[in-house]
C-alpha cells in the first residue's frame, strides 16, 4: 500500500462537491419530489389547545369536499406498537400534549383539496389549564437520571461553596437563552408507499438506517420490511436526526387509503413538531485565586422538556472539559411543561452552555484584571479535569487562542469597556473558546472493485448538505490508493450497509473508519489476486469498543469585533474569526463552509434568533422566517475560519475530528463579550436585542 | 408545503382592459403586480381572491419615471430596482435611493412594484413613508375616469387604501419645488428586513429657513404615520440640530407603535425620535448641498 499512498492523497484537497452540478441544475431529487403513480396527499391538523383532550371530531364538511378521501384521527387510526416514541405515537390517544401537535389528518387527491379539507375539519376540545413558561423556581423542576445521550446530570468534586467563599475574585451571574428552532432550508417531507406489505419511504432525514429502524418499530415491522431512501437532504441541524410525525403520517395514511401518500411539513409546523433547542437558565459561579487560577467552577442549568417524553439537554457538559479547577459542580434540572419535546439542534448542550461559561470567563477576566486569553491559557489542562487523569488525545485550545490573537490583532487591545468611538458607533472586540467532542459510532461499509478498474463504496451514511459524500469519496480514494474519479460512493439508503446518523459531529469519523476498513479488506483481496469484480465488507464495532480511554475533543477560539450605535442600539459585526484545532481537515472547502456556517448560526443566536412563548395561548408565536429572524448574507461582513495542523493518531484512520458543530460553539459569547467591550453593558440574556442595549424606558 | 386556494387568472393586455375586468369581476378580483406581497398572503390563506388580473404585461403603459415639468411621474408598475437606479429620482428625491437600498433584497426588488407597495398598505412599508414625506399624489383610475388622491387620503386603514373595487392605481406624482432635500433612515433587525422603525423626511429650504417639510414614519402605527405636528414645528424656522431634536421628541410622542418580535413600545418610540432627527439632518444637509 505504501507506494500508492503517497501518490494519491485526496484527503486534504479542496475537492468540489460531487453532486454539486446535480444540485444546481435541479436534477438532484429531494424527498418530496418523488412522484409515485396515483399518489395522494395528507395534510396534518394541529391541536388548537396546549393541554386537554379531544371531545369530538366533525369531519362532515371535510369529507364533503371534492377530492377528499379520508380523515384520520384517534377513532379510526390503526394501532401502532406500544412503547413507541410518544412524539411518533400518532393519533393513539385523545390527549393533547402541546399546541400544534398533530391530532388528525386529511387525505385527498390533491394537496389543495387536502389543505381545504384541513381548514374545514371541526375539532371540539376539553381544554385544561396549561403550564408553558420555564422559570428557575418552577415547582416541577427535577433532576433527570442522565442528560443526552448518557451523561450524569449531576457531577460534583471538592467543595465549590467553600472555594467560592475564599476566592480572591469571583463571579456569580445567571445567563438566559431563549428557545431556538432549527429551520433547515428544506422542511421535513416524506413520500410513503406500501408494496406487498413492505414499506418504502422517500424521506428527508439525517440517517436512513436509523430512521428505518425507528419507523419499523412504530409499525411493529421487522426492519428488513422497511426501506428509507434519502439521497439528498436540504439541511437538518439535528431536527432530522430522529423521525418526525410526518413520516409516520405518510406511512399510516398510505396504509389506510391504499395509495402512496405525500406529506410536506410547512415552515409554520416546524415551530411545533420538528424539535427545537430548549430555553435555558444558567447560573454560573467562578472563583479564582489572586493570579487568576480557577479554584471553583459551578454551572447549574435549568431547562425544559415535554410531558410526552424526556429530552434532557447536556448543557453543562462542555464545562466539564474546558478548564482545570479543583472544586467543580455541574447540574441539570428539568421541568416537564405542556410544550413540544425539545431535541437536538446543532451542538445541543455545548452551544448554550458555552455561551454561559465563556461569558462568565470574560466577566472573571475583568474581575481579575487579566487579559481574557491569558485567563484561559492559565487554566488550560492536559487531562480531563473531572477525573484528573484521562489524557486528551490532543488538545490545542491555547494554540487556537494564540494563533487567533495574532491574526485578529489582539495585542493592541485596550481592555477598558465603552471607550472606543467612531462617530456615533462604539467599537469593541471579544473572544471565547469553542469545543466539541470527537466521537465515533460503529458502522458497516462495503467496497467493490469492478472489472473496468472503478470502485463502488457503499455505506448507509447521509449527506445533509455538508459534503459528506465528497469527503467519503476522498477517504475511499486514499484508502484504495486510487484517484477520486474512479470511486463512486453510495449513501442515503437504508438498504446500504448499516451506519449511524449524521449527528454529534461523528458522521465522517464513523462512516470514514468503516470505509477505510472495507477498502483495506478489498485491497488485501486484490493483493491476493482476487478475480474481478471483488468485494469486501467491514464492521467497526469491535475496533471502536477496543479503543483506548482518552478524552477526545476538538477545540477552537472565536474572535468578534462589533460596532454598536450609541443612539439606536444597532449592532454590527464587522469581523468574525474562528481558529480551530480539530485533527486533520479532510476537505478544506467543505470544512470552511461548516465552520463559517456554524459561526453565522452562532451570530444569529447572539443577535437575531428567539422563539417567543405566548403564555396565554401556550405556543411559540413566531412561526416563519419573517418573525424568526436569522442573519442574511449582508449581516455577515468579514468572516474567516482557520485551522491548525493537528496530528492525532488516537482518533480514527483519517486523524479527523468532527467539525459540523464546533463552529457554533462560543460565537455568541465572543459577540456578547465584544458588545460589553464596546458599550460597557453586559447582556446576559440572548438575543442581544437593540432595546436591551438602549435604556429608554 | 404552502399552496393558495384555487383562483382564475387572466393577463391584462391594456390598462383599460384591466380596469374593465376589475369592474366586471367585483370585490373577489385582485390585481397582481410583482406578487411579492399578494402571493405570500394567498399561500398563507390570508387572502383568497377568486380572480387574479396580472398587469405585468403593461410595462409600456405603467412602468416609467419621467420628468413632466413641475412633477415627476412614476408608473404604478415601476419596480423597486428601477427606483433604486433612477438618476432622475436620485437628483430630485434621494430619499428613494436611501429607501430602496434597504428594502428587502435584490430578488424582491427585481419584481416588487411601487404600486404593489402602496396598495398593500402595510404600515411597515418604506415607500409609503417616503411618498408621505415628499407629498406624493396617487392617480387612481376606474371605468369613470381618474382621480388624484394625496397620500394622507390614500391609506385609509391598515391594509386598506383609497383604491376601490374596479379601480387601478396607475401613477404616483411627485411635485417639484426648489430647495428640496430628502432622506430615509431605517433600523431593521437584520439586513433586508422590514423596519423596526423608519423615518422619511423631505425639506424645502428657502433662504436658510425651512419653507416646507414632510415627515413619514414606517412601522410605528396602524398605518404610515404622517408627523403633522412635527412639520408644523419646523415650518418657517431656520434648520438646527436642536430643532431636529425637538422634532424627534414630537415623533416619539406622536407615533403609536405596538410591541412585537422587533421590539417593545418604548424602544420603538425612542427609535422613531432618533431616526426622525437623523432623516431631517440629512435631508437638510442635502438641501443645502452640504452633505458629507
Ligand atoms: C422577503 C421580503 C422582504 C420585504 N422587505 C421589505 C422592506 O424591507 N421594506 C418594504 O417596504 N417592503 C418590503 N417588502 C415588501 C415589498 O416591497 C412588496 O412585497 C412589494 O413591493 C409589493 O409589490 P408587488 O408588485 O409585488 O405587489 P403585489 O404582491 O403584486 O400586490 C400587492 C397588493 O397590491 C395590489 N396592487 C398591486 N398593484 C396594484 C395597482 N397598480 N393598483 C391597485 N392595486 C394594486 C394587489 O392587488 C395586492 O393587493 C418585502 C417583501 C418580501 C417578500
Amino acid at each position: 500500500m505504501t507506494a500508492t499512498d503517497t501518490l494519491t492523497r485526496a484527503i486534504g484537497t479542496p475537492l468540489a462537491r460531487i453532486e454539486g452540478r446535480e444540485k444546481v441544475t435541479g436534477e438532484a431529487r429531494y424527498a418530496y419530489e418523488y412522484q409515485p403513480e396515483n399518489v395522494a396527499y395528507a395534510e396534518p391538523v394541529q391541536a388548537h389547545i396546549a393541554r386537554g383532550e379531544i371531545r369530538s371530531v366533525d369531519a362532515s364538511e371535510t369529507l364533503a369536499q371534492p377530492g377528499v378521501i379520508a380523515v384520520i384521527w384517534n377513532e379510526n387510526a390503526p394501532k401502532l406498537a406500544d412503547g413507541a416514541d410518544a412524539e411518533l405515537a400518532l393519533f393513539q390517544s385523545r390527549r393533547v400534549a402541546y399546541r400544534g401537535q398533530y391530532v388528525a389528518a386529511v387525505v385527498a387527491d390533491t394537496q389543495e383539496a387536502a389543505r381545504e379539507g384541513q381548514r374545514l375539519l371541526r375539532i371540539d376540545y376539553v381544554e385544561e389549564p396549561h403550564d408553558v413558561v420555564l422559570r428557575e423556581n418552577h415547582p416541577k423542576l427535577y433532576t433527570p437520571e442522565k442528560v443526552n445521550p448518557s451523561f450524569p446530570a449531576h457531577m460534583e468534586k471538592g467543595n465549590v461553596e467553600a472555594a467560592l467563599a475564599s476566592a480572591a475574585a469571583s463571579v456569580d451571574v445567571t445567563y438566559r437563552t431563549p428557545a431556538f428552532h432549527n429551520n433547515a432550508m428544506e422542511p421535513h417531507a416524506t413520500v410513503a408507499l406500501w408494496q406487498d406489505g413492505d414499506l418504502i419511504l422517500y424521506d428527508s432525514n439525517q440517517g436512513a438506517p436509523a430512521h428505518r429502524d425507528a419507523i419499523a418499530g412504530v409499525f411493529d415491522l421487522p426492519p428488513e420490511r422497511v426501506r428509507v431512501i434519502a439521497p439528498h437532504v436540504g439541511g437538518g441541524f439535528g431536527s432530522k436526526g430522529t423521525p418526525r410525525p410526518q413520516a409516520i403520517l405518510a406511512a399510516m395514511a398510505a396504509q389506510m387509503v391504499e395509495r402512496p401518500v405525500k406529506v410536506a411539513v410547512t415552515r409554520q409546523q416546524m415551530f411545533a413538531v420538528t424539535g427545537y433547542r430548549t430555553p435555558t437558565i444558567q447560573r454560573m459561579r467562578l472563583g479564582a485565586d489572586a493570579e487568576g487560577r480557577l479554584t471553583a467552577i459551578s454551572h447549574e442549568v435549568v431547562e425544559q422538556t415535554s410531558t410526552l417524553k424526556e429530552f434532557a439537554e447536556q448543557t453543562a457538559t462542555a464545562t466539564r472539559v474546558m478548564y482545570a479547577a479543583p472544586n467543580r459542580l455541574t447540574t441539570h434540572q428539568l421541568a416537564r411543561l405542556d410544550v413540544p419535546t425539545p431535541s437536538w439542534m446543532r451542538a445541543p448542550g455545548e452551544c448554550p452552555g458555552m455561551f454561559a461559561l465563556e461569558s462568565a470567563m470574560d466577566e472573571l477576566a475583568i474581575a481579575c484584571g487579566i487579559d481574557p486569553i491569558e485567563l484561559r491559557a492559565l487554566n488550560d489542562t492536559q487531562v480531563d479535569p473531572e477525573d484528573g487523569e484521562t489524557p486528551f488525545s490532543s488538545r490545542d485550545l491555547v494554540g487556537c487562542l494564540r494563533e487567533g490573537a495574532e491574526r485578529f490583532g489582539w495585542a493592541e487591545r485596550d481592555p477598558t469597556p465603552g471607550v472606543r468611538r467612531d462617530g456615533r458607533w462604539l467599537v469593541g472586540t471579544g473572544v471565547a473558546s469553542s469545543t466539541y467532542p470527537a466521537y465515533r459510532r460503529a458502522a458497516q461499509a462495503s467496497a467493490r472493485a469492478e472489472a473496468d478498474g472503478s470502485f463502488v463504496v457503499r455505506v448507509g451514511a447521509a449527506d445533509i448538505g455538508t459534503g459528506a459524500r465528497t469527503a467519503l469519496t476522498q477517504i475511499a480514494g486514499d484508502a484504495l490508493g486510487t484517484s477520486v474519479d474512479r470511486v463512486r460512493v453510495e449513501i442515503g439508503d437504508s438498504a446500504l450497509p448499516k451506519a449511524g446518523v449524521a449527528g454529534g459531529s461523528m458522521g465522517t469519523a464513523s462512516w470514514g473508519t468503516a470505509v477505510v476498513r472495507a477498502c483495506e479488506a478489498l485491497r488485501a483481496k486484490l493483493d491476493d489476486n482476487a478475480e474481478l469484480p471483488a468485494e469486501a465488507e467491514a464492521d467497526t464495532s469491535e475496533e471502536i469498543e477496543q479503543q483506548k480511554k482518552r478524552a477526545r475533543h476538538g477545540f477552537g477560539a472565536q474572535f468578534a469585533e462589533v460596532r454598536v450605535d450609541s443612539d439606536s442600539g444597532e449592532v454590527r459585526v464587522p469581523r468574525l474569526l474562528g481558529v480551530f484545532a480539530v485533527g486533520r481537515i479532510i476537505n478544506p472547502r467543505t470544512a470552511r463552509s461548516q465552520f463559517i456556517g456554524g459561526m453565522t448560526m452562532g451570530m444569529g443566536m447572539a443577535l437575531h434568533e428567539e422563539s417567543v412563548m405566548d403564555a396565554a395561548f401556550g405556543d411559540y408565536v413566531n412561526r416563519d422566517l419573517a418573525q424568526y429572524h436569522v442573519p442574511s448574507h449582508a449581516d455577515v461582513q468579514s468572516i474567516e475560519a482557520a485551522w491548525l495542523d493537528e496530528e492525532d493518531d488516537e482518533l480514527n484512520p483519517m486523524g479527523s475530528k468532527g467539525i459540523g458543530e464546533i463552529g457554533i460553539v462560543g460565537t455568541a459569547a465572543a459577540i456578547a463579550n465584544a458588545v460589553h467591550h464596546a458599550t460597557g453593558k453586559r447582556v446576559r440574556e440572548l438575543p442581544i436585542r437593540l432595546d436591551r442595549l438602549i435604556e429608554c424606558a | 408545503m404552502q399552496t393558495p386556494a384555487s383562483f382564475d387568472y387572466e393577463r391584462a393586455t391594456s390598462v383599460e382592459g384591466a380596469i374593465a375586468s376589475l369592474a366586471r369581476l367585483g370585490p373577489e378580483a385582485r390585481v397582481i403586480a410583482g406578487g411579492h406581497s399578494l402571493l405570500p398572503m394567498m399561500k398563507l390563506r390570508l387572502a383568497q381572491p377568486e380572480h387574479l388580473i396580472d398587469i405585468n404585461d403593461l410595462e409600456a403603459e405603467l412602468s416609467y419615471i419621467r420628468d413632466e415639468g413641475g412633477e415627476i411621474a412614476i408608473g404604478a408598475l415601476t419596480r423597486h430596482v428601477d427606483l433604486l437606479k433612477s438618476e432622475l429620482l436620485a437628483q430630485h428625491f434621494p430619499v428613494f435611493r436611501d429607501a430602496e437600498e434597504v428594502i428587502a433584497d435584490p430578488v424582491v426588488r427585481n419584481r416588487g412594484t411601487i404600486g404593489g407597495s402602496l396598495c398593500q398598505a402595510d404600515p411597515a412599508e418604506d415607500l409609503s413613508a417616503v411618498c408621505t414625506a415628499v407629498k406624493a399624489k396617487a392617480v387612481i383610475r376606474g371605468t369613470d375616469g381618474q382621480r388624484v388622491v394625496p397620500m394622507d387620503e390614500f391609506h385609509v386603514a391598515p391594509y386598506m387604501t383609497a383604491v376601490n373595487d374596479g379601480e387601478l392605481l396607475t401613477e404616483i406624482r411627485l411635485p417639484l419645488f426648489p430647495g428640496a432635500g430628502s432622506a430615509h433612515e431605517k433600523v431593521e433587525r437584520r439586513a433586508g428586513d422590514w423596519a423596526i422603525a423608519a423615518a422619511s423626511a423631505a425639506v424645502w429650504v428657502d433662504r436658510s429657513t425651512i419653507h416646507d417639510v414632510g415627515i413619514g414614519l414606517s412601522a410605528v402605527g396602524l398605518t404610515t404615520v404622517h408627523l403633522k405636528r412635527a412639520e408644523e414645528l419646523l415650518r418657517g424656522k431656520p434648520p438646527s440640530e436642536e430643532l431636529f431634536q425637538q422634532a424627534g421628541q414630537v415623533a416619539s410622542e406622536d407615533c403609536s407603535p405596538m410591541a412585537d418580535g422587533r421590539g417593545p413600545v418604548d424602544y420603538k418610540r425612542h427609535l422613531a425620535g432618533v431616526l426622525t432627527k437623523r432623516a431631517l439632518s440629512r435631508a437638510t444637509a442635502r438641501a443645502l448641498k452640504q452633505e458629507a
